[in-house]
């Protein structure tokens, strides 16, 4: 029986060189989900997916992968997960093929299916004409469109993408949304992004939880007017609240 | 098993392809043979001259045995050096590029990952030696030593022993270039190494320094000093990277990234 796919934080807190940036933050996201994470910047979004791949451990609280505990995460769950956190994978002296091949290997696959899965995810993100160029002479959309397809190349059913958007063309945030809900749909993916733009969000995501200063301060509804003036309503309420005397 | 096999495959591929790699091969697999032929013939055609007295000092014989045993000593720095910079270079680069987050959330463990960078890097080492020597003969011969002899073939192997030990000496590096996340803080220490080495040596301590104990057996010293360099001594190398391995993997185990 397969495990279903979930991401789950719950109560994380966490401080990084004394000062708190997460502060009992829970989260979760179900199978054929899209939850997306939005906050301003240094609200904790990065750090909160840190946790959720084993790249930091929480202060207090736990992080959950497919039901199972982040620190105890083994090859059979990791191999399920998808990532881009920050810098995709791109190394500059390997080409768009080469780097996208190397994720599917390091993903569990074999070299056949590794080659036949890099040529696929290649061209689903629009990347067949610099498949054989090296990633440091790409563009930055370019290298992240990489990045994106080394990320989904082993058909994971759980993502993690941080900021997945940031300097794609409106052609490739069409193609990614489309990619992200296939995913969705045809193996009923988790998927947590986080995103500073509300509209693109909007079109893609189930859920919309907002971060700010480490706290997760509400929620917004997606296909609903004027998210972004929801959006800073609880920002700024949220900051009112704290500057209250108690 | 297999999961051992695609961290060295995707560690391989990205050492064939880096530039860095290649200029080091070059340096030492070619320019430091020949560099050593070229003190040869200064040594031996115009022993006047100021570079002629000294390449004359350093030659602690005459023949391909004088030649190969320069190459030896070279080698044993140079190795270092090169074989230095590369093991800084592959360990501190995913910290400088930033590249380490693409490490995590994989099937294949990070320590898996730190273990396939130093065989790839000591494959490549030991092949390096190797064409290094070959290089030379070729050079020797080219320069006029003539047909080197089968009992040359033993200075040989003493010349590619004190690129292996350089090696293998190289390891711990990536101990500074990991823990100081960065390439550069590991090249520092590189260099800090060798300054060490030096003084050491000056205080006669040199044998017993698991960095300066290949380049005395070399001849680095003169002959006599080589002859104290006793097999346990040279041996050290060994306990050292090992030590400098384990280390390493195990950093990388437990590395977290808390900041961009």
């Amino acid at each position: 029986m397969i495990t279903p796919a979930a991401i789950k934080a719950e109560r994380v807190s966490k401080a990084l060189g004394g000062l708190p940036v997460l502060d009992d933050v829970s989260l979760d996201v179900g199978p054929s989900e899209i939850h997306a994470l939005v906050g301003l910047n240094g609200a904790g979004k990065t750090t909160l997916m840190r946790i959720l791949l084993g790249m930091l451990k929480p202060d207090r609280g736990s992080a959950h992968l497919t039901g199972l505990p982040v620190s105890g995460a083994g090859a059979q769950v990791w191999s399920r997960v998808g990532q881009m956190l920050e810098t995709p994978f791109a190394y500059p002296e390997l080409t768009a093929r080469e780097n996208v091949y190397c994720s599917a290997r390091l993903h569990g696959m074999d070299r056949d299916a590794a080659g036949s899965a890099a040529g696929r995810a290649l061209s689903d993100l629009g990347l067949e004409q610099y498949a054989t160029r090296r990633s440091g002479t790409l563009s930055l959309g370019n290298r992240q469109r990489v990045g994106l397809a080394a990320a989904l190349v082993h058909g994971p059913d759980v993502l993690v993408l941080d900021e997945p958007t940031n300097a794609l063309d409106p052609r490739g945030v069409i193609v990614l949304r489309r990619l992200l809900q296939e995913a969705c749909r045809d193996r009923g993916a988790a998927i947590l992004v986080s995103s500073h733009h509300l509209d693109e969000v909007a079109r893609m995501a189930d859920r919309i939880s907002v971060l700010h200063r480490g706290r997760i301060i509400g929620t917004l509804q997606p296909g609903t007017v004027d998210l972004e003036r929801r959006f800073f309503d609880l920002v700024l309420q949220s900051d009112l609240q704290e500057q209250e005397p108690l | 098993m297999s999961i051992s096999v695609q961290a060295r495959e995707f560690e391989a591929l990205k050492f064939r392809r880096a530039p860095v790699v290649r200029t080091v091969s070059v340096l030492i697999g070619v320019a430091l043979p020949v560099l050593a032929a070229a003190f040869m013939v200064a040594a031996t055609s115009d022993g006047s001259s100021q570079i002629g007295l000294k390449a004359a000092a350093m030659l602690t014989s005459a023949g391909w045995a004088g030649y190969l045993a320069m190459v030896g000593m070279l080698l044993s720095v140079g190795a270092l050096m090169g074989i230095g910079f590369v093991v800084c270079w592959c360990f501190g680069r995913e910290f400088t590029e930033k590249t380490q987050a693409c490490l995590f959330a994989l099937p294949v463990s990070r320590r898996r990952l730190a273990y396939a960078k130093f065989t790839v890097i000591l494959l490549w080492a030991l092949l390096l030696c190797l064409v290094s020597i070959a290089v030379a003969f070729i050079a020797g011969a080219v320069s006029g030593l003539g047909v080197p002899g089968p009992e040359d073939l033993v200075a040989a192997g003493k010349a590619w022993c004190g690129g292996a030990m350089a090696a293998l000496l190289a390891c711990p590096l990536a101990i500074v270039a990991s823990i100081a996340r960065g390439y550069l803080p590991g090249v520092g220490a590189l260099v800090l190494l060798v300054v060490i080495t030096q003084v050491v040596t000056a205080f006669g301590a040199g044998a017993w320094f698991p960095y300066a104990a290949p380049g005395l057996w070399m001849g680095m010293g003169g002959a006599a000093a080589a002859e104290t360099v006793n097999p346990l001594q040279l041996f050290l190398c060994v306990p050292v990277s090992v030590l400098g391995i384990a280390v390493t993997g195990q950093w990388w185990k437990n590395m977290q990234i808390s900041a961009g």
